[in-house]
C-alpha cells in the first residue's frame, strides 16, 4: 500500500472533547454481537430473514434498520491471483469488518439536510432528529460512505446514533459495550487515534500490512477531516467496500455555482443581444 | 463474468476465480443512491421551463420594442403556470409530507436544497407579482379595478429585472444539488451540470414560447428572436451533452448502457434536431416553413425532458456501481487493488 502523504497519516481535525470508535478489525471474530446488541438497544425492526448466499453476512448492508453491519469478506486468491496457501495471522483467511456511521469530523449528511434534522452534538457525534426529518432523502447520496437510507415503514432518514441517549446518561454505546474481544472500542477520538497508531505500529511489527482508515490520508479525506469512527484495516479499503480517498460533497458547491453563475452571464447576455438585435432591425427595414 | 464450460473447467486456473471476483465487496454498492423518480424529473423539467420564461420575458420587457409585447406576456404567464405545480411536486417526493414545512427553519448556505427552497419561494413570489401585472394590463381585472389599477402602476422593468435573478437560479441550482452528492455520475460533473440545465431552460423556454405565440404574421419579430436564443442555447446544450458524455468513460457508463443510455442519446438526439431544424427552416427560400420550425421547437422540448429523466435515472444507476465509486475515490495511487 503506498500512501504518497505520509504527513497526514495518523492525524485528524477532531474537535477535543469529540467521542468516536476504534473498529479494530484484527480483533473481529464476525460474532455480530454488535449488530443484535444495536438492534435491541435501539429497537430496530429485523431485516429480511433470508440468504444472501455470499458469504455468512446475511445483512448485507447499512441500511435504514441496521446500524451496525458486519462483513465477512473471504479471501479467496490475492492481488495475483494466487490463492493463500498459508493461514493469515490473523483470521485465517477472512476479513471482519464491522461497518457504521464514521461520525465525520466535516459530514456530508449534515451539510446537506435542508431542514436542519441533522445536527452535532456535544459529544461531537452527527444524529439525525427524528421529530424533524421529513424525509427529503438529501443525505442518503450525500454521504461518501452510504450510510444513511430512508425507511419504508416512517419514511424517514436513520442512520447510527453513537448511541445519544446512553452517552447523555454516562453509558458506552450499546454495540461496543456487547463486543467480547474489544474490537469495537469507544472513547475520546484523541486517546483513540494515539491507541490506534500504537496498535498499528505493533501490527506492522508482526508482519501484518495494517492500516488507520479515518485519518487525513485515507478515508476522512477531501475536506472530511477525518473519522470520529476509526478502523484498523489489513486490506486495501475498498475490500471492505469503503471509499480509499472520498470528498465532502460540498466542496463543490462553491465551484459549481461559480460555472452556473458565469454560464447565467453568458446566456443572458447573449438572449440580450439577440433582443437588442432584433429591435435594430425592425427599426431599420 | 466469464462463463466456464465443461472445457474450461479443468483448466480453471485461480486466475479465473481473481477475474469472476467482482471489485469490492461481492460488487455490493459503496454508497446509497438517492430515491428520487419521475416527480422529480417534471420537477426539474418545470422549473428549467418557468426559469427560461421568466428570463425571456424579462429580456423581452427590457429591451424589446412593442413586437416583443407576445414574448412579455406568454413568458409572464408559463413562468408562473410551470412553477406552481413545482412545490406539489417536491412534496409528494418526500418521505413525509405533512412536514414539508420543515424546510423553512434553516437557510443552509452549503446545501443546495436548502438554498433550492428559498430560492423556488423567491422566483415564485416575483413570477407572481410579474404574472398578475400581465393579468391588469390584459384588462383581467377589469378596468377600473383598484386593485388592477394599482398593479398596472407597478414600474414593469424593475418587477422585469427583479425576476431574472431568481429565475437563472431556479433553472441552474438543480443541476449543482446533484452535483453535491456521492454519486459518482453527478459530482465528477458537478462543474458542468449548472451549465447544462440552465442552456436546457433556456431552449426549451424558448421552444414553449414559440409554440405559445404561434406563427401569425403580427409575431414574425418575436418568433424570430426566439429562433435565434433557441439556437444559441441548444448549440451550448449539445457541447455539454457531448462532452459530458466523453469525459470519463466509467463514471459515465449508465449515459451509454440501457434505458438511460437511451434517454440520454434521445436528449443528443433532441438537441441536434432542433438545432438543424431552425437552421434548415432559415436557409429555406421562401421562409417561414412554420412546421420545420414547430418540429425544432417540440424536438427541444423532448430533449429537455429526455436530460433531466436520463441524469435522474442515471444517477440512481451510477450509485449502484461500485468500480464507478472506487474509481473516483482513488487519489494517491493508480489503479485500486481489488482482489483481497
Ligand atoms: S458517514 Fe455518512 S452518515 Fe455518517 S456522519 Fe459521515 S456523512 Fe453522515
Ligand atoms: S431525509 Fe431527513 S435527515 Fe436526510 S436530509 Fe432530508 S430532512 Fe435531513
Amino acid at each position: 500500500m503506498v500512501r504518497n502523504t505520509s504527513a497526514l497519516v495518523g492525524t485528524t481535525q477532531a474537535r477535543p472533547g469529540a467521542f468516536g470508535f476504534l473498529t479494530d478489525t484484527t480483533l473481529c471474530i464476525g460474532c455480530k454481537a454488535c449488530e443484535v446488541a444495536c438492534k435491541q438497544w435501539n429497537q430496530l425492526p429485523m431485516d429480511d430473514f433470508g440468504f444472501t448466499g455470499r458469504s455468512y453476512d446475511n445483512t448485507g448492508d447499512l441500511g435504514a434498520t441496521t446500524w451496525r453491519h458486519v462483513a465477512f469478506i473471504e479471501r479467496v486468491a490475492d492481488r495475483e491471483g494466487r490463492r493463500p496457501t498459508r493461514l493469515q495471522p490473523f483470521q485465517s483467511n477472512w476479513l471482519m469488518f464491522s461497518d457504521v456511521c464514521k461520525h465525520c469530523v466535516n459530514a456530508g449528511c449534515l451539510e446537506a439536510c435542508p431542514t436542519g434534522a441533522i445536527i452535532r452534538t456535544e459529544f461531537d457525534t452527527v444524529v439525525i432528529q427524528q421529530d424533524i426529518c421529513n424525509g427529503c432523502g438529501y443525505c442518503v447520496p450525500a454521504c461518501p460512505f452510504g450510510v444513511p437510507a430512508l425507511s419504508p415503514l416512517d419514511g424517514k432518514a436513520h442512520k447510527c446514533t453513537l448511541c445519544y441517549d446512553r452517552l447523555k446518561d454516562g453509558l458506552e454505546p450499546a454495540c461496543s459495550k456487547a463486543c467480547p474481544t474489544d474490537a469495537i472500542q469507544f472513547g475520546p477520538v484523541h486517546a483513540l487515534l494515539d491507541r490506534a497508531k500504537v496498535r498499528v505500529a505493533e501490527l506492522r511489527d508482526q508482519g501484518v500490512d495494517a492500516q488507520l482508515y479515518g485519518d487525513l490520508a485515507l478515508g476522512g479525506t477531501g475536506g472530511i477531516g477525518g473519522l470520529n469512527a476509526l478502523f484498523i484495516l489489513t486490506a486495501p479499503p475498498e475490500v471492505y467496500n469503503l471509499p480509499a480517498q472520498p470528498e465532502l460533497p460540498q466542496r463543490r458547491v462553491l465551484p459549481a455555482f461559480l460555472t452556473t453563475a458565469l454560464a447565467a452571464l453568458a446566456l443572458g447576455l447573449a438572449t440580450l443581444l439577440t433582443f437588442w438585435r432584433t429591435e435594430k432591425e425592425g427599426a431599420h427595414g | 463474468m466469464a462463463k466456464m464450460g465443461a472445457g474450461h473447467y479443468r483448466q480453471a486456473s485461480v486466475q479465473v476465480v481473481n477475474t469472476e471476483m467482482a471489485p469490492g465487496y461481492y460488487g455490493l454498492p459503496v454508497i446509497h443512491g438517492p430515491h428520487w423518480r419521475w416527480s422529480i424529473v417534471f420537477y426539474f423539467v418545470l422549473g428549467g421551463l418557468a426559469g427560461g420564461s421568466a428570463v425571456l420575458a424579462a429580456v423581452a420587457q427590457l429591451v424589446g420594442g412593442y413586437w416583443a409585447r407576445p414574448i412579455v406576456r406568454a413568458g409572464r404567464y408559463l413562468a408562473v403556470l410551470a412553477v406552481l405545480p413545482g412545490p406539489l411536486l417536491l412534496i409528494i417526493d418526500l418521505g413525509r409530507p405533512e412536514r414539508f414545512h420543515h424546510m423553512l427553519r434553516v437557510l443552509k448556505l452549503r446545501s443546495p436544497m436548502s438554498l433550492g427552497v428559498w430560492g423556488l419561494i423567491g422566483f415564485t413570489a416575483t413570477a407572481l407579482l410579474n404574472a398578475l401585472q400581465q393579468v391588469a394590463e390584459d384588462g383581467l381585472l377589469g378596468r377600473r379595478n383598484p386593485v388592477a389599477h394599482a398593479l398596472r402602476c407597478l414600474p414593469t422593468r424593475l418587477l422585469a429585472a427583479t425576476s431574472a435573478l431568481p429565475a437563472f437560479f431556479l433553472a441552474g441550482y438543480t443541476g449543482v444539488l446533484l452535483g453535491a452528492t456521492a454519486v459518482p455520475l453527478w459530482a465528477r460533473n458537478a462543474l458542468r451540470l449548472g451549465p447544462l440545465f440552465l442552456c436546457s431552460a433556456l431552449s426549451s423556454a424558448a421552444a414553449a414560447l414559440s409554440l405559445l405565440i404561434g406563427h401569425r404574421p403580427t409575431a414574425r419579430r418575436a418568433q424570430h428572436a426566439l429562433e435565434r436564443v433557441e439556437q444559441v442555447a441548444v448549440l451550448g446544450e449539445l457541447i455539454l451533452l457531448e462532452t459530458l458524455r466523453r469525459s470519463d468513460t466509467v463514471v459515465t457508463r449508465p449515459l451509454r448502457e440501457g434505458r438511460e443510455g437511451l434517454a440520454y442519446t434521445g436528449a443528443r438526439v433532441g438537441s441536434a434536431l432542433a438545432l438543424v431544424l431552425h437552421s434548415i427552416a432559415k436557409l429555406l427560400p421562401r421562409s417561414p416553413h412554420v412546421w420545420l420550425r414547430m418540429l425544432g421547437s417540440l424536438a427541444a422540448l423532448v430533449s429537455a425532458f429526455l436530460l433531466r429523466a436520463a441524469m435522474i435515472f442515471g444517477g440512481r444507476r451510477s450509485a449502484e456501481d461500485p468500480v464507478a465509486t472506487i474509481a473516483i475515490t482513488r487519489k494517491d495511487t493508480g489503479s485500486p487493488s481489488t482482489a483481497p
